[in-house]
């Protein structure tokens, strides 16, 4: 028996997996200890189940412990150790403003305060020591760094991504000075070239992970007083780790959250048969966008986090500030406008009867009759149709339109936005949105899920049955994976096929040793240009590829994303990244009966301007269902709706497949 | 007639068509101005030449793309046929600043124009980078692009003017491609919405940002307000002198009394001033204004014919570019009460035949009336990013002594001053300089009380350098520069309760 936790902003997800079915429950989460929350979700669930602790062989957790502490800019007491000459690299960051023309719009603080910055006696350039650091002049420094008493210390040196020595003998020395502090080494921890970003991202480890180790410790705790196993923990990169790799690098952990959701959605599309899916997870503030093709979640080198660059592969999750609860309104030349702006959860849209009186997304959809009035929202909320009829009115009035018109007008607006970034992902990045499935979850995404495919030309949708804990299921399904990566800027006579595979096999020893699995599957990453360029394509090839074959992947894909190739350039090889898997579990979608009865019956709604009568399924709709637009399909956590052309039914999981005539 | 939602509908598809024009031009492109810096612009233009939409990629660009267009507009358009020009005088801004020009058709018609803007590694000229800091006229600067049609012989004879050719044709290339793929979308938008509905929504875009313009205007005291400052040239100081008029919902920046053009490089197309004007008009108004020739209808930007701001040719005009522009925005934000960022780019060009190597420099920004002044940033035209010290030193001849914040030079104040910073480059062989810098003699100004943020350094070896200065670094000598401070504001003493 499986079982996945997933700490989300509401609400503390729990999945069990076992005999081919899945259970589900959940507890609201708590913000100031996760644990506490994980571990009411996780007796929910055992309880619905009728099962034992005892009985769960393994346990995997996502969270936003380390999120949430960048989001407020907390960490540990970090100091930085820097090449001479360099100690503000992350103050200087990369020297663009934060915005254009909000002049003293600042960017966020580096972690660590200026009198925790320290200058170390060494140079490293390309080809190696400039000045060496001596043994002497390191002890002297690790002693005046531990005086400091910092919890944690990131040591960042120039070049020090091929030149790692000097790194290694301040971690030594440190690990003496100071044996309960985390020290964080850039090389080690990041390990491709370019210094800010590589030492922004080593400061959010040393900051996180003590904040993080302590979490866990927490955690552990209290599995093991509930007689449950360890939990492996979700990464950015859409992996397990154990907890003991977890609680020491906690810049790997910082998109845990939103990677759960992106994994159990990729793990959707492959069960429903449609492995080429845009994905698109739209909740009550934000609206997460991903691309899965060939069932598996499409990754990034690199991305940003609250402000601060993360040079460490993830998940390519593209989030816009577009949700149910983002507000409309008219701006001062007289367009609508929907957002930035959210009501969030509290006080919410008008129509929660919380204080909320500007109208929302939600209340736009419940004006319009795609929303029902007459059953409460999951997590039991009770709408209140008057109140959003006032608050759109309001805005209807000051626009000059009808309320129905302005209604739908909310909804057009808010899925422009949505459309932008779905286009940022698709076509921006050169891939045609046509040829996949949209796959909406979350529990405002099935609303817009026909509007912004018929917008972006696709015709077939899937859409999950249970789209709330999609994240716990994609816990519980995920492989256990380490990466590990260092750019080698390998060029000319320097990249053959030896020097490529003995680094190959070097990275995958060390990822293999950070899993504690001398087996798991390697799979490598190169990230290549043509000498001279500033960004670098990902092309995943076998861990003992010719250079020849390289040139080859790689023309094709610059020539499939910018248009031209160029035989004639040189080829550089800046990084290799290598994966170290163990597959994920096996598990049956299937529901598990006691919750596939749906009700029927009709309500009125408005879409395009019409009235029509939709047809309403409310429940979970059994596998084999029918269902001809134009219909609802009220979920026990969102609704569907299907307009007139389009129609489908329920497969043998419980996914519901639509298609557009 | 065009709705409320859709008017945001189109405008929010035009404005996708604009970045993804830039994301085919950075992306593709090869020289590190273009991918590294982002120096570079997109837009989309009516069959009239009014600026629609454009994507916010470097201030510097704002008010200066309808000129390129408006140089092709009565040309004879046929689909798939580009147009490319850098001459100042015929709707360009300094020549690394290249536009190309593609006309959008549906089947017959003419629908649209796109054009995109990037700033070239070299166009060829006496200089390496073609940013030389002693030019006086603009044949010193490199190679003058007319207007003309951008085809295969075009990119070949153009390119083997300039220096690593080949780079050249890549970018050349690159911004066809930008302009082929914002075709391709503006056709589908067509297809989708109709061609009349399209022409429609264009001038509803306009005309809605008209609209939000007028109402930020409105809310301005009406009156006239006087700024003046100087530009350091080699020799003496070039006065700007701003007449700024609030008259109900309009504006009028009138420069009349500045300085006339002259035989350094700090002169100014019209293109140029309107830009720099314009990008302080959305730090005074509202930044979220969608940026299109609507929102400058109300704003009337006045400067003699053949004055510092709005040179004749052949007046050189590398650094009115890259340096005065920066100062027009400054005594604009200055005649509105604002305190002043570091108001320059410190342009710095290292390089030899085989390389160059150009980079401009951040340092402090103004503080607000209500917050800091950010440390280490470009403040106002330019946004681009810095070279990684890692991939300067595998790429040239170069190595970085030192890269800091340089403390305590930012003006005091109820909010201070943004830093400068300190940036300290070592020669590994033989090669040339080119320095084209600020605020070097003049400090940025603080306001209401708020202290003069530092001025600036430039220094080989340590011994002091001019503000424009070119010259040879032999191995082993190290040139500094140390950036200015951002103005303070408010007065310190006062705090902020009653």
């Amino acid at each position: 028996m499986l079982l996945g936790v997933d700490v989300g902003g509401t609400f503390t997800d729990a999945v069990l997996a076992f005999d081919g079915g899945l259970v589900t429950a959940k507890s609201p989460t708590t913000p100031e200890d996760q644990s506490e929350g994980v571990i009411a979700a996780v007796r929910a669930v055992l309880e619905k189940a009728g099962r034992d602790a005892a009985d769960v062989a393994e346990f995997s957790h996502g969270m936003t412990v380390a999120t949430n502490a960048l989001l407020e800019g907390r960490g540990a007491r970090t100091a930085l150790i820097a090449t001479e000459g360099f100690t503000d690299l992350i103050a200087l960051g990369r020297q663009t403003r934060a915005e254009l023309y909000r002049l003293c719009a600042a960017h966020p603080a580096p972690l660590v305060p200026d009198d925790l910055r320290f200058a170390a006696p060494e140079r490293m350039v390309p080809d190696g020591p400039l000045r060496e650091l001596r043994e002497q002049d390191a002890a002297v420094l690790a002693e005046r760094v531990a005086a400091t008493e910092p919890e944690a210390i990131a040591v960042v040196l120039l070049h020090s991504y091929r030149h790692p020595e000097h790194e290694r003998l301040l971690g030594e020395l440190l690990a003496k000075q100071l044996p309960t502090a985390h020290v964080s080494l850039s090389h080690e921890v990041v390990g491709t070239f370019r210094e800010y970003e590589r030492a922004a991202t080593t400061e959010i480890d040393a900051a996180m992970s003590p904040l993080l180790a302590g979490y866990l410790r927490r955690l552990v705790d209290s599995a093991r007083e509930a007689e449950l196993p360890e939990p492996a923990i979700m990464q950015s990169n859409g992996g397990l780790i154990d907890l003991e790799a977890a609680a020491g690098h906690a810049a790997w952990t910082v998109l845990s959250g939103p990677a759960g959701g992106a994994a159990g959605a990729a793990f959707v599309a492959r069960a429903a048969g449609t492995p080429d899916a845009l994905c698109f997870d739209m909740g009550g503030t934000s609206c997460d966008v991903c691309v899965i093709e060939d069932g598996a979640v499409q990754e990034r080198g690199s991305g940003e986090i609250a402000g601060r660059p993360l040079a460490l592969p993830m998940l390519a999750i593209h989030t816009v500030g577009a949700g149910g609860g983002s507000i409309a309104w008219r701006d001062a030349g007289g367009a609508l406008r929907v957002g930035p702006r959210s009501a969030g959860a509290d006080p919410g849209p008008a129509c929660y009867g919380r204080g909320g009186t500007e109208p929302t997304v939600t209340d736009a959809n419940l004006v319009l009759g795609l929303l029902a009035s007459d059953a409460p929202l999951a997590g039991g909320v009770e709408l209140d149709l008057d109140a959003a009829r006032d608050a759109v009115g309001k805005l209807a009035d000051e626009l000059g339109l009808d309320l129905l018109d302005c209604a739908e007008g909310i909804r057009r607006v808010a899925g422009a936005e949505m459309i932008r970034a779905l286009r940022v992902v698709t076509v921006q990045r050169g891939i045609d949105p046509r040829r996949f499935a949209l796959l909406p979850f979350g529990g405002a995404g099935p609303l817009h899920a026909t509007q912004i495919a018929e917008e972006l030309g696709i015709d077939t949708i899937v859409c999950p049955r249970a789209s709330g804990v999609l994240s716990a299921v994609g816990l519980v399904v995920s492989p256990r994976r380490r990466d590990v990566q260092q750019s080698v800027l390998l060029t000319g006579e320097a990249l053959t096929a030896d020097a490529v595979s003995q680094a190959v096999a070097d990275l995958g020893e060390r990822a293999r040793n950070a899993l504690g699995e001398d087996e798991a599957r390697l799979g490598a990453t190169y990230e290549l240009r043509y000498k001279g360029q500033a960004f670098e394509l990902a092309i995943s090839a076998s861990t003992e590829p010719e250079p020849e074959q390289l040139r080859k992947a790689f023309e094709a894909q610059h020539e499939d994303r910018y248009g031209y190739s160029d035989s004639e350039q040189t080829l550089e090889l800046v990084t290799i990244r290598v994966t170290a898997t163990l597959p994920g579990a096996d598990v049956t979608l299937a529901p598990s009966g006691d919750d596939a009865a749906v009700d029927r019956g009709t309500r009125e709604a408005t879409i395009g301007g019409e009235q029509v009568e939709l047809e309403v399924l409310r429940g979970a709709p059994p596998p084999g269902t029918e269902i001809e637009g134009p219909a609802a399909i009220d979920l026990p956590e969102s609704t569907l709706i299907v307009p007139a052309e389009w129609s489908g039914e329920v497969d043998d999981t419980g996914t519901i497949h639509l298609q557009r005539q | 007639m065009i709705d409320p939602v859709e008017l945001q509908v189109v405008s929010g598809a035009l404005r996708a068509i604009c970045e993804e024009m830039g994301a085919v031009l950075i992306r593709s492109a090869h020289s590190a101005n273009i991918k590294e810096r982002r120096d570079a612009s997109t837009a989309l233009f009516n069959p009239g030449g009014e600026m629609v939409m454009q994507a916010e990629h470097i201030p510097v660009h704002l008010g200066a793309m309808p000129a390129a267009v408006a140089a092709v507009l009565d040309e004879d358009h046929a689909d798939g046929r580009a147009w490319i020009l850098n001459d100042p005088y015929r709707g360009g801004t300094h020549l690394p600043d290249i536009t190309v020009i593609t006309p959008i058709f549906a089947g017959e018609e003419l629908i649209a124009f796109a054009a995109n803007r990037a700033h070239h590694a070299d166009v060829g000229g006496p200089t390496p980078g073609s940013m030389p800091a002693d030019s006086r006229t603009l044949e010193d600067e490199g190679v003058v692009i007319e207007p003309q049609v951008l085809d295969e012989d075009a990119i070949a004879s153009l390119s083997e003017q300039m220096r690593q050719p080949e780079q050249r044709r890549a970018d050349l290339r690159a911004q066809l491609a930008a302009g082929r793929v914002a075709a391709r979308r503006l056709a589908e938008l067509h297809e989708r919405v109709g061609a009349e509905h399209l022409a429609e929504a264009f001038e509803e875009v306009l005309d809605y940002a008209e609209r939000r313009t007028r109402a930020c205007l409105q809310e301005l005291d009406d009156g006239t307000r006087t700024a003046r400052d100087v530009l350091e040239a080699r020799d003496g100081d070039l006065e700007i002198v701003l007449e700024a008029t609030v008259d109900g919902d309009e504006l009028t920046l009138d420069f009349t009394g500045t300085a006339d053009q002259y035989d350094g490089n700090l002169n100014c197309p019209m293109a140029v001033t309107r830009s720099a004007c314009y990008f302080a008009i959305r730090v005074l108004t509202d930044p979220d204004i969608p940026p299109s020739a609507g929102a400058y209808r109300p704003v009337n930007v006045v400067a003699p014919d053949g004055c510092l701001l709005n040179a004749r040719s052949p007046a050189a005009v590398v650094g009115g570019n890259v340096e005065t522009s920066s100062r027009i925005a400054d005594v604009v934000l200055k005649a509105f009460g604002r305190a002043l960022g570091q108001g320059t780019m410190n342009n710095v060009t290292i390089g030899s035949e085989d390389v160059v190597y150009y980079e401009t420099i951040g340092g402090g920004q103004c503080a607000c009336p209500d917050a800091d002044g950010p440390s280490a940033v470009h403040v106002a035209m330019s946004n681009t990013l810095n070279t990684p010290i890692e991939a300067l030193e595998l790429e040239f001849p170069l190595r970085m002594i030192e890269y800091s914040l340089r403390r305590g030079t930012g003006g005091t104040g109820r909010f201070r001053g943004g830093d400068g910073v300190v940036r300290e480059l070592e020669a590994l062989a033989p090669l040339s300089y080119s320095l084209i810098t600020e605020r070097r003699r003049h400090a940025p100004s603080g306001a209401d009380g708020g202290g003069d943020g530092a001025t600036g350094r430039n220094l080989l070896d340590g011994e002091e350098l001019p503000a424009k200065a070119i010259g040879k670094l032999q191995t082993g000598q190290r040139l500094r520069i140390e950036t200015p401070g951002g103005g303070g504001y408010g007065n310190p003493d006062f705090a902020e309760n009653p």
